[in-house]
């Protein structure tokens, strides 16, 4: 049934739902978590989800195609930013973590995590998977990157990205159960 | 943040030009180490986005956060350097982030994204299939409201379960719905017909 150039046609499929995932998590109101009293925007989750469930490049595409929508104009990032500003500004290298992190993810997935076994060694490596790409990876983009624009040190560009590290745990844990739940139904997903 | 019926002499202008002269422009404000020229140039970055007669009303939230942002830098600089430092610093980014808003507002979304696929062109000699990234940028807008639509929907359903709280409740059947709509457009792409690779090679 499935021809190269209609699993060809899939695959780009795939990539913008994904991206539209991303993209409508930052429109929506957020939600706010028990734990946390913070209100935490979604839109990092959909870039770990679409790491996780696609791999390493439909994924990065995924948040490559928002980057670039949000860079044209729209108004995709949390709070309705878009435009060239927000790659200017202080916060832009999170911006470009995205690409990076969600490719990060995907790979560890693909080579890693989805070749355990068993449900909980799945789980274990899964985790650590997303906290290197979607939190290690995007950070080590976007601090240096506030140090770089403002002139402020590394180590206070740190600490300013720690008030969001909570939250990005909890999507980190989230996504992680989500992949491997929705990979037990959908074996084929990145093969 | 898009150019919404503006008209001005900067509408006009090509796209490229006005990325360019960003460019350039923002590699230059690196090199200003003053307050006083920094401020001058603020000066003209408003007066460009006034003369260009954009819709300040498009501004205000983006504005506020950055200034809410530039604020807490200010102070962390002013406090760890010194405060004619910390002023040069948020003066450049305000500056650029103006300059940054005149170009936005004034190129229409499809001049964006026309220029930004011609300069992503050369990706072609890679691989890169030009008609399959027009469509993938055209399916993901399609579908953001489509999924916006099906988050709510998910997280109401979820709600009068009691769990709208829980991330998982609502995170796994978006993500399954997710993949039924990719699968249902991936059919009905095939099913007329839709082959880009015979365009490309």
């Amino acid at each position: 049934m499935a021809t190269a150039t209609s699993s060809q046609t899939r695959n780009t499929v795939y990539v913008a739902i994904f991206a539209a995932m991303i993209a409508a998590m930052g429109l929506v109101p957020p939600i706010v978590i028990g734990i946390v009293p913070v209100p935490i925007t979604l839109q990092t989750l959909g870039v770990m989800l679409a790491g996780a469930l696609l791999g390493p490049v439909r994924g990065m595409l995924s948040s490559l195609i928002v980057v670039v929508l949000a860079l044209a104009g729209l108004p995709l990032l949390a709070g309705g930013r878009g435009g060239l500003a927000v790659l200017l500004g202080p916060t832009g290298g999170y911006l470009l973590g995205w690409i990076f992190g969600s490719l990060v993810i995907g790979a560890l997935f693909k080579f890693w995590v989805l070749r355990q076994k068993g449900q909980t060694g799945r789980i274990i490596t899964g985790l650590v998977s997303v906290i290197i790409g979607g939190i290690g990876v995007i950070y080590l983009f976007g601090i240096p990157w506030t140090a770089a624009v403002t002139g402020l040190d590394l180590g206070t560009s740190a600490i300013g990205a720690i008030a969001f590290l909570p939250g990005d745990l909890i999507k980190a844990v989230v996504t992680t159960l989500v992949a491997v739940t929705v990979h037990r139904s959908y074996r084929a997903l990145m093969s | 943040m898009i150019a919404a019926h503006n008209t001005s002499y900067l509408a006009k202008l090509p796209a490229g030009l006005k990325f360019g002269a960003l460019l350039v422009v923002s590699i230059g404000l690196y090199l200003i180490g003053s307050w006083q020229i920094l401020s001058v140039l603020l000066l003209v970055s408003v007066l460009v986005l006034l003369s260009a007669r954009v819709n300040f009303r498009q501004l205000r939230m983006p504005l506020v956060t950055l200034l809410l942002i530039l604020a807490i830098v200010f102070v962390s600089l002013g406090i760890q350097t010194t405060w004619d430092s910390a002023l040069v610093s948020v003066l450049r980014l305000l500056t650029m982030c103006m300059f940054a808003y005149a170009v936005s507002l004034t190129t229409t979304f499809d001049a964006m994204l026309e220029l930004f696929q011609q300069v992503a062109s050369p990706l072609r000699h890679v691989g890169a299939n030009p008609a399959q990234i027009s469509l993938g940028l055209s399916l993901a807008i399609r579908f953001i409201p489509e999924l916006k639509r099906a988050y709510l929907e998910v997280r109401e359903a979820q709600h009068a379960r009691g769990l709208a709280n829980n991330p998982l409740a609502v995170a796994v059947p978006l993500v399954i719905r997710s993949l039924r709509i990719a699968e249902d457009t991936a059919e009905a792409l095939e099913a007329r017909g839709y082959d880009s690779a015979e365009h490309s090679k």
